[in-house]
């Protein structure tokens, strides 16, 4: 028995067929990497009608500098992120994340797009990216417009819509990402901390802390990123990192255990 | 239904199949080429790795209307006639196959390793072939047998 239930594929060669295929079908699906879309069609009930492909449309591809930031094509694959010395320079944070991801060949194959479109709470790379201040370009049949993945991720999910590109308005962001995981193996994450800030003389400004807890959108930590403000790292009490943990983690699932993974890896920070 | 080409171990294949196959039920349901295995169907375990214009990926996890003029190595391309790839010659020499199951991808992603990096250490070894699992070996042997062929 074939392993998928029928539909039709489409494979559009601009962002504008794309989106009049997604408009004209009675139940349309856009389809990246297909690590995680084609894994879920093999067990829903439900069928899309149509397929519509994303690999042949040119301006979902490529990594771009320019004064503005960098622009990260939505159909770049993992591993290519991790191939870039532009990324590698620019946000090393994000080459944690895109490191820890997955197996090589999920990397060759998942995208930065699908990451974020996905709408699974769990998938790395939404809280590192929020901490790097990323946006994303929504394409519409209507409208194209530029929102912060904050915006993005809150809105509610249209099958309709492509992202065509990811944004990083600031290139002057020094960051890290950290992980956890239930098993020693290659695994999903249980637990992920984006640190982000400008690194001013030593002293950290502009701070983004945003946590991804797997089980909601990525928390922002107000309380502790005003506590590492214009402050040296590795200089910053641990009880008071705890305090303001404490104080962030109200009214969060975020449990002992994970408030105390947080405040080891933020402890620890150099 | 589609029209596509596939080039698969150098010979180009015209084929007619459902816009929803998948590439390993193309690889093996209409070709023939049962060295990629279906197992986990989910992107778990590797067994169904194939080489696409020479990346690792999994067969489970493409669909065959996607791979339409790409070309594509499965385990049965990789001997020259009756010799033996030296990867598979490494893992024969180093005893890395038990069962056999998990051969055919750790293989290919042993081949797609060494394409882009001839000389791996060992760490690198194990990470290029994180998505491959194997039930029987326990790996060591496998590590050892892909820096064997690196070293031919
Ligand atoms: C074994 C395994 C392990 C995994 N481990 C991890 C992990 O450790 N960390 C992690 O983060 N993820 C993991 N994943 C999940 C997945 O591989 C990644 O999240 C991946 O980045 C998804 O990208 P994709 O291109 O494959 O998306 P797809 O599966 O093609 O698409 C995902 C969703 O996004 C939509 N979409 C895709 N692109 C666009 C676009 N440009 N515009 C609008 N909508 C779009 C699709 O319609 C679909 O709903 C794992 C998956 C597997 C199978
Ligand atoms: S069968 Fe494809 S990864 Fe297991
Ligand atoms: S040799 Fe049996 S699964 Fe690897």
């Amino acid at each position: 028995m074939p392993l998928l239930k029928e539909f039709r594929y489409h494979s559009p060669a601009t962002v504008g067929e794309a989106l009049k295929l997604a408009d004209k079908s009675k139940e349309p699906l856009l389809l990246a990497g297909g690590t995680l879309v084609l894994n879920y069609l093999k067990r829903s009930p439900r069928c899309p009608s149509d397929v519509i492909g994303l690999k042949k449309i040119k301006a979902l591809e490529g990594i771009k500098d320019s004064k503005e930031g960098v622009s990260v094509g939505a159909m770049t694959t993992i591993a290519e992120l991790l191939d870039s010395a532009l990324i590698k320079k620019s946000f090393p944070s994000l080459i944690q994340a895109c490191a820890r991801i997955a197996t090589t060949p999920i990397r060759n194959m998942a995208t930065i797009g699908g990451n974020c479109c996905s709408r699974f709470y769990w998938v790395d790379l939404p809280a590192v990216l929020e901490s790097l201040g990323a946006k994303v370009v929504v394409a519409t049949s209507r409208k194209k417009q530029i929102v912060s993945l904050r915006d993005f991720l809150s809105s509610k999910p249209s099958k309709k819509a492509v992202v065509t590109r990811i944004l990083f308005p600031r290139k002057d962001l020094w960051g890290c990402y950290f992980r956890y995981t239930k098993t020693m193996d290659v695994d999903i994450p249980s637990l992920g901390l984006a640190f982000a800030c400008r690194r001013n003389n030593s002293k950290c400004a502009d701070v983004r802390i945003i946590v991804n807890t797997t089980t909601s959108l990525p928390l922002e930590l107000k309380q502790t990123q005003k506590l590492f403000e214009a402050r040296e790292l590795g200089r910053i009490d641990p009880n008071q990192v705890r305090e303001c943990l404490d104080a962030d983690a109200k009214g969060t699932k975020l449990d002992e255990y994970r408030l105390s993974c947080l405040a080891a890896d933020l402890g620890n920070l150099k | 239904m589609k029209k596509i080409t596939l080039e698969v171990n150098g010979k180009p294949y015209a084929l007619e199949c459902p816009d929803s196959e998948l590439l390993i039920e193309t690889l093996r349901d209409r070709l023939g080429l049962l060295g990629t295995k279906y197992s986990c169907l989910e992107g778990e375990c590797g067994a169904c790795t194939v080489l696409l214009n020479g990346e690792n990926i999994l067969s489970c996890l493409a669909l065959s209307v996607e791979a339409d003029n790409a070309e594509i190595t499965t385990i049965e391309g990789l001997a020259k006639g009756s010799e033996p790839h030296p990867l598979q010659r490494s893992f024969v020499d180093k005893g890395a196959v038990q069962c056999g199951f998990c051969t055919p991808g750790m293989i290919l992603a042993g081949k797609a390793l060494l394409d882009k990096n001839p000389h791996p250490t060992d760490d690198e070894i194990a990470r290029g072939l994180d998505g491959n699992l194997c039930r029987c070996t326990g790996y060591i042997k496998i590590i050892d047998a892909v820096r064997h062929a690196s070293k031919k």
